[in-house]
């Protein structure tokens, strides 16, 4: 097995809401390996984008981090990022050892700058020295290893399309060549044909080891399935199942694995004969969650235990899932 | 590059000025009809007044209406008049002011001018700057301290009526500990000059008005801009830029310039709005200005007069008003390049 590049131990983030806790990330553990690229899927409000806050250690008001640990393998050393002060992680890995392709990249550039006076304000940030043209070149360099003319760096955000912006946020994340990358639903935004060329565009990041590993968050199973290996599914803020993407396509072993899986509409005859399926009811509330398995209210495969005990992740034929049909 | 970006922006502006001529052609047209929708007559005031101070004679009378029928050019039709009123208006005859008949209202305006656009432009820029600031850092570090003084100083200060600011500032710093003059723009028998002792003497006489408008509107703008900071703040570009390393300094920067734009026509529209509002802290200072020249106008019915300084009120509230759209396109290149986008 490869080398770990950012793992998480055990982590627990709420949200502080009037004296109660909206449990978003509840004992969550995830190692990210070498060359790896990791999908985490799951509803709207499963704790996506907290994880992905999580991962970077982003912990701003009223998100805390109540308990675990977020550690970071560079070099051979090992970084807890959270022991880290926000200056401190502003200074020396966000954007170097880490970076982010943002869920909304449509808006993710300073609208009022051209992209290449936001981008040397990036660099400015990093080294203390910088050579305007040298940087350019190299920028421009990145830009059309994405996909884009490098005059795109001399316009402002407006005048390029969603396509564009999105594959101009991919080389301005990833200049420095950062050890990970979290592509926060990079495709939700986009129409079918570009959201394939922005795909091709992060695997890309990977084969030429731009990046090193990457954690593709998403709502959609169809679209993770095209780039990555391994899926972790999240359900109300608990991590219900972890596989690599044959096995869970191939059989599902979580009932919400089962259910998203079949929730996603393809043009394909056995979809149109089966008709659209959706998992009925709604995800809880976070800051009540159900006893027991937090899925059980929507479960149809509920046992008497369900209700009464958490299931914990364990081992079933080399996969993980959290549930006590097994 | 150059030609790329210039073209756009020379479109905008030339597309402004016209809007501009526009406008002025409108606003003219209101002033003319204005005073003549008042029922009664200018001149019939302008021979009461000569009455009661006793020249009775009907010759006399007569050959005075006569002028000023002449003179004020009352006599033709409506629509001559206003031909003429418009043509002299765009070349900037405002005519005959009747309480100081024989001067031409532009004599007395043009004179009392200088001392206006001096209070107010200086006094409002000042406002805005440091209200803008103090809300930005305010906004910025929300919930702080900071930011909870600056917002309840803001609250308070930019509930006080500025006339009774004035007013207070004239009790406090002037009546009781003499530290500066209540009234006037110089010292009382002197000439305005261009020496250093006429203009020291102008500076502090200017010192309290000056603080009083620019205390009563600097608590709104930071109200304002605090709130528009504070929309910024959780902004996707905001976000990134921490994300990929961004310093604070650099963050603040951007969200300050983001969220200052509708500041900036808040501007223009506060620099047109103060022109009125320059008339109460003119009349409480006795301040030489236009909204002092306004009020003698009014209280006199001097109908071209009111018409003349309405006028260049107006004239000048749109010149602001063009300078902040040229200023809005330097700074929004959304303004400047979107023009081009739909052609």
């Amino acid at each position: 097995m490869n080398r770990p590049v950012l793992q998480i131990e055990n982590a627990r983030a709420y949200y502080i809401v009037e004296n109660n806790y909206v449990r978003a990330i509840d004992d969550i553990s995830i190692v990210i390996r070498e060359g790896e690229v990791v999908g985490i899927v799951g509803e709207s409000g499963s704790g996506k984008t907290t994880l992905s806050n999580v991962m970077l250690m982003n912990i701003k008001r009223p998100l805390s981090l109540i308990d675990g640990k977020v550690k970071l393998y560079s070099n051979g050393n090992v970084i807890e990022l959270n022991k880290l002060s926000r200056e401190e992680l502003q200074k020396n890995i966000w954007g170097k050892e880490t970076s982010i392709i943002p869920q909304s990249a449509m808006n993710a550039l300073m609208p009022t700058k051209k992209i290449k006076d936001s981008i040397l304000d990036v660099m400015k940030t990093h080294f203390e020295e910088i050579h305007e043209k040298e940087i350019i070149e190299k920028v421009q360099a990145r830009f059309e290893e994405v996909g884009i003319s490098k005059d795109v760096i001399f316009r402002y955000p407006f005048e390029l399309s969603g396509g564009m912006k999105q594959r101009a946020v991919i080389a301005i994340a990833t200049l420095l060549n950062p050890r990970f990358l979290i592509a926060d639903e990079p495709t939700s935004a986009l129409d079918v044909s570009t959201q394939k060329m922005v795909l091709k565009t992060i695997q890309d990041l990977r084969e030429k080891e731009i990046v090193k590993s990457i954690a593709f968050i998403t709502h959609d199973i169809a679209t993770v399935r095209q780039i990555a290996e391994t899926l972790v599914v999240m359900y109300a803020g608990k991590i219900v199942e972890i596989s690599s993407i044959e096995d869970i396509i191939k059989e599902p072993l979580h009932p919400y694995t089962r259910g998203l899986l079949f929730s996603v509409v393809t043009p394909e005859p056995e979809v149109k004969k089966r008709g659209i399926y959706y998992i009925p009811g709604t995800p809880p509330n976070l800051m009540y969650p159900p006893p027991g398995c937090r899925f059980h209210p929507r479960c149809e495969y509920k046992l008497d235990i369900c209700d009464k005990e958490e299931p914990k992740l364990k081992d079933v034929n080399g996969r993980k899932v959290a549930c006590f049909l097994y | 590059m150059k030609s790329y970006a210039l073209k756009p922006f020379l479109k905008y502006i030339s597309r402004k000025f016209i809007f501009l001529l526009v406008t002025y052609f409108i606003a003219i047209t209101i002033v003319f009809i204005l005073p003549r929708a008042i029922p009664g007559n200018p001149l019939s005031t302008l021979l009461r007044q000569i009455f009661q101070q006793g020249q009775a004679n009907p010759e006399l009378i007569r050959s005075v209406h006569k002028t000023l029928m002449e003179e004020f050019g009352l006599g033709k039709p409506w629509y001559e008049q206003y031909i003429d009123f418009v043509t002299r208006a765009f070349r900037g005859d405002f005519g005959t002011s009747i309480s100081s008949y024989p001067k031409k209202t532009l004599e007395l305006i043009i004179p009392v001018m200088p001392w206006t656009l001096m209070l107010l432009i200086p006094s409002i820029i000042t406002a805005w700057i440091i209200g803008n600031t103090l809300g930005a850092i305010a906004g910025y570090k929300r919930g702080s301290f900071t930011d909870r003084f600056t917002l309840n100083f803001s609250l308070i200060v930019s509930q006080i009526p500025y006339y009774w600011l004035g007013m207070l500032l004239i009790f406090t710093l002037s009546v009781k500990l003499h530290i500066f003059p209540g009234q006037g723009g110089y010292s009382q028998g002197t000439i305005p000059t261009f020496t250093l002792k006429f203009i020291l003497d102008m500076l502090y006489h200017y010192i309290l008005p000056f603080l009083s408008i620019v205390i009563s509107a600097l608590g709104g703008w930071a109200i304002g801009t605090r709130v528009l900071v504070i929309y910024e703040l959780d902004a996707d570009y905001v976000n990134f830029g921490e994300l990929l390393g961004l310093k604070e300094k650099t963050v603040f920067r951007y969200i300050f310039r983001n969220s200052i734009l509708p500041q900036v026509t808040g501007l223009a529209l506060s620099l047109g709005g103060a022109l009125g509002g320059a008339l109460i802290t003119e009349i409480i200072f006795n301040y030489p200005g236009t909204g002092y020249l306004l009020f003698r106008a009014l209280s006199t019915l001097d109908y071209p007069l009111i018409q003349g300084i309405f006028i260049i009120l107006i004239g000048s509230i749109y010149l602001a008003n063009f300078f902040v759209d040229f200023l809005y396109a330097l700074i929004d290149p959304r303004i400047r390049l979107g023009q081009s986008e739909g052609s």
